[in-house]
């Protein structure tokens, strides 16, 4: 007995390749059959719920990589119950989130603790990263084995770079140990010390400290270097020069196992955005040239960064009503991955494949968690959405709570319309 | 890596822990002969010199632990001699392990207090060696916390240098007393699956003990953090495993090491929870030894972080206190057969 089979879709799947109209059967909150065409009639039957998707794409649910929660340490900008209600109504159906809380994630009882407290909420499942280092401090290694033991997918610093090399080279090697990967901000801190844009001419036009970009790929080659040593797993996070995509590129080309990610915001936008001040620009790492933009798009088109991410923080309001220099980097992103994406697709820079590819299975892949793949026996974590349905970036409508974003007014294609977590629904647009 | 050659014949085979008395009888082990004037290391020396000194010590601990009285002329192999224990590096059990050799043998015995001395208000490594060697010793017993020390000292005193532990290169007589200590609980080395597991960065007790088991046939395994494991240690030999219940599957001897936080900066392991957690030797991860596994340390233990007390002191599994016993044999062994190169007698 079916309890949900999902027909007349385009089905998108990644994992085998499939862009094509079929059907997905969901029983126990498992895929149970996944396959082009339409269903027989006596499966239809069978069926407790049939859905007609009308032709609306049905791919597996998005795996965001790169999150901040706010919970624990400020609830108030965003609970960890509105953000998985969030991310739910954006298509995502796994959250993996930095440790950057308050107290920072660096231990085992906080990902059991959140983690448990995640199973009863009704969103996106949570994943966590560990801090690689105590109080995200650079310093002293956290207790990565227990945290992987607890369940951490990998380990991050959050936006603060490991500077010092040796620290970085134990990291590699104890989480080449734990055969779990090393998550790194990249940006050399000394390099980029008091900056508040990219660094370029319309920098010097504002008035406005530069971070060069060659801070991000000065991190990216040591570390690479490291790697080599180590043979760890490396995860660059959101990269947004063209250096660090040519750096990227090479070290896949030489056969290290190393992966990348970016956020919308460098596919999307270029510095001269910062061009009015408005501090919903201000973003770590900061907007880059056009020329910067363009090596991501590459970079994304041929498989050299590996996912997108969302990069989605909860930015208090009165820490953005800042001059620009003081006012805090960051910005909303659950609400707007998917549509920003797939602008890429009706650009024809990148294929609906290619754009899923990106958002769900690079990065189960790179976490080593389920998902990205419509086959039988994979979890019913699921998005149905609409390719072409168009509206218009209103923060004042996010699900999430964090209302903070840099394409406030932008017209984008692409809506969901249900996602399912589990074959469980937790969302449906109304 | 196999041994340059076979030893079977230079060995005593014995393979009932109870021998004792019947080899006793038979031909007594003659003193061992080394090429060298000085102990180093135990890299450099054949299996010949080691299984000399094994043997010459198995009957020095015979005699300890039947509390037979030693005489002579066993007891004056170092009469009239002196033997200066220069420990520039804390110990208790080293240092007093040498003392009561070298008065076993009638040596006579100085303790040089480094903490106090005038190394203290500055003097260089070689002014102390120049100054000690006016004094004329017999045999310099150097503990020191740099790796080449005891060689350098070597090149620059009349008398024979034993190396007691040179920073993280050797401690050539803990080697021997463990592999002493083995071979009288179990009768053999050749064969045995040992695993040496811990600080392998930081040990000079691994690095002897390596070199000198893999040379008399076991084959050894380290099991280590990858924090923990040094460049290339593959190329001594080894099998190695960041595992610890994996890394001692089946094996024969379990080496726990002294997590050697003196030598660390801070960053090699998170916690002493943590390692306690993945490398620390308790009684469920020990069931993935051999049912009759023995555990070994050279100590002093850190209870709780490389092992448990219960493991530790479980009298059935546990050699660490017959290790220390038998020290004394081992490094009379050693003093025997320096003093007797050195030509004297």
């Amino acid at each position: 007995m079916t309890d949900l089979l999902l027909h007349n879709a385009r089905l998108i799947d990644p994992a085998r390749g499939i862009d094509a109209t079929g059907h997905i059967a969901v029983t126990d909150g498992v895929i149970t059959a996944a396959g082009t065409g339409e269903p027989d009639k006596a499966s239809m039957k069978a069926a407790a719920q049939s859905v007609d998707c009308g032709g609306a794409c049905l791919a597996p649910g998005l795996v965001d990589m790169r999150v901040q929660t706010s919970d624990p340490g400020a609830e108030h900008l965003e609970d960890l119950a509105t953000l998985l209600h969030a991310a739910a109504a954006g298509g995502i159906t796994s959250i993996v989130a930095l440790p950057d809380a308050k107290p920072v994630i660096d231990d085992a009882s906080m990902i059991d603790s959140l983690s448990l407290r995640a199973t009863r909420i009704d969103g996106a499942r949570l994943f966590l990263y560990g801090a690689a280092t105590t109080g995200l401090q650079g310093k002293a290694m956290a207790e990565l084995g227990m945290m992987a033991e607890a369940g951490a997918v990998g380990f991050a610093n959050g936006t603060r770079t490991i500077m010092d090399s040796l620290v970085m080279r134990r990291l590699l090697s104890y989480c080449g140990m734990l055969d779990k990967p090393l998550v790194q901000h990249c940006e050399d801190h000394a390099l980029t010390a008091g900056s508040e844009m990219n660094e370029s001419e319309t920098s010097t036009r504002l008035g406005l400290i530069g971070a060069p970009a060659a801070a991000e790929a000065m991190i990216i080659d040591r570390d690479l270097h490291l790697v080599r040593m180590t043979g760890a797993r490396y995860h660059a996070a959101h990269i947004s020069t063209r250096d660090a995509v040519d750096s990227i590129r090479r070290a896949k080309d030489e056969g290290l196992a190393v992966t990348a990610d970016t956020a919308p915001p460098y596919f999307m936008l270029n510095e001269l955005s910062v061009s009015t001040y408005d501090t919903a620009f201000k973003l770590a790492p900061p907007l880059r040239s056009e020329d910067d933009r363009e090596a991501i798009i590459e970079g994304i088109a041929d498989g050299t960064i590996d996912a997108i991410a969302s990069d989605h923080i909860a930015v208090d309001g009165d820490a953005k009503a800042q001059p620009f220099g003081p006012a805090q980097p960051g910005a909303s992103g659950i609400d707007t991955l998917l549509a920003l994406t797939l602008s890429l697709v009706h650009r024809e820079r990148i294929s609906m494949l290619r754009a899923m590819e990106c958002l769900s299975l690079a990065p189960a892949s790179i976490l080593d968690i389920d998902g990205g793949a419509l086959i039988e026996g994979a979890a019913a974590d699921l998005v149905l959405f609409d390719p072409s349905a168009s509206w218009v970036v209103r923060a004042a409508d996010f699900a999430s709570n964090s209302r903070i974003t840099p394409f406030e007014g932008l017209p984008v294609q692409g809506r969901v319309r249900s996602s399912w977590v589990g074959g469980m629904p937790v969302f449906t647009r109304s | 890596m196999p041994p340059a050659y076979k030893l079977n014949s230079m060995t005593k085979q014995s393979d009932s822990g109870s021998r004792n008395t019947a080899t006793l009888a038979t031909t007594p082990a003659p003193p061992a002969r080394l090429a060298s004037k000085h102990l180093l290391g135990i890299e450099g020396l054949n299996p010949l010199e080691i299984n000399a000194l094994i043997d010459r010590g198995d009957m020095f601990a015979d005699l300890i632990q039947e509390e037979q009285p030693i005489t002579p002329p066993l007891s004056e192999v170092l009469k009239g001699r002196t033997v200066l224990n220069l420990f520039f590096e804390n110990s208790t059990r080293t240092r007093v392990s040498f003392e009561l050799a070298a008065k076993n043998l009638s040596g006579s015995v100085l303790n040089i207090n480094v903490a106090g001395s005038s190394v203290k208000k500055g003097e260089t490594l070689l002014d102390t060696a120049t100054t000690l060697n006016a004094m004329h010793p017999h045999i310099l017993v150097v503990r020191h916390n740099c790796s080449g020390a005891a060689q350098l000292l070597s090149q620059h005193v009349d008398a024979a240098v034993i190396n007691a532990g040179d920073g993280r290169h050797e401690h050539p007589t803990q080697a021997l007393l463990d592999a002493l200590t083995i071979k009288r609980r179990v009768g053999r080395i050749e064969g045995l699956k040992i695993a040496i597991c811990g600080d392998i960065a930081n040990s000079r007790v691994a690095r002897s003990n390596i070199h000198l088991l893999s040379t008399l046939g076991a084959e050894i395994r380290l099991v280590c953090p990858a924090t923990l494991l040094p460049d290339a240690v593959d190329a001594m030999g080894v099998e190695i495993h960041t595992n610890l219940e994996q890394g001692i599957e089946g094996v024969d001897i379990v080496m726990m090491l002294r997590l050697q936080t003196e030598r660390m900066e801070g960053t090699e392991t998170p916690s002493q929870r943590e390692y306690f957690n993945m490398f620390g030797l308790d009684r469920r991860k020990l069931m993935r030894a051999a049912p009759n596994a023995l555990i070994m340390h050279p100590g002093p233990m850190n209870r709780g972080v490389e092992i448990d007390s219960a493991t530790a002191d479980d009298v059935e599994k546990s050699l660490i206190r017959t290790q220390v016993e038998i020290g004394v044999a081992a490094r009379m062994a050693c003093l025997e057969a320096l003093a007797t190169k050195e030509g004297a007698a």
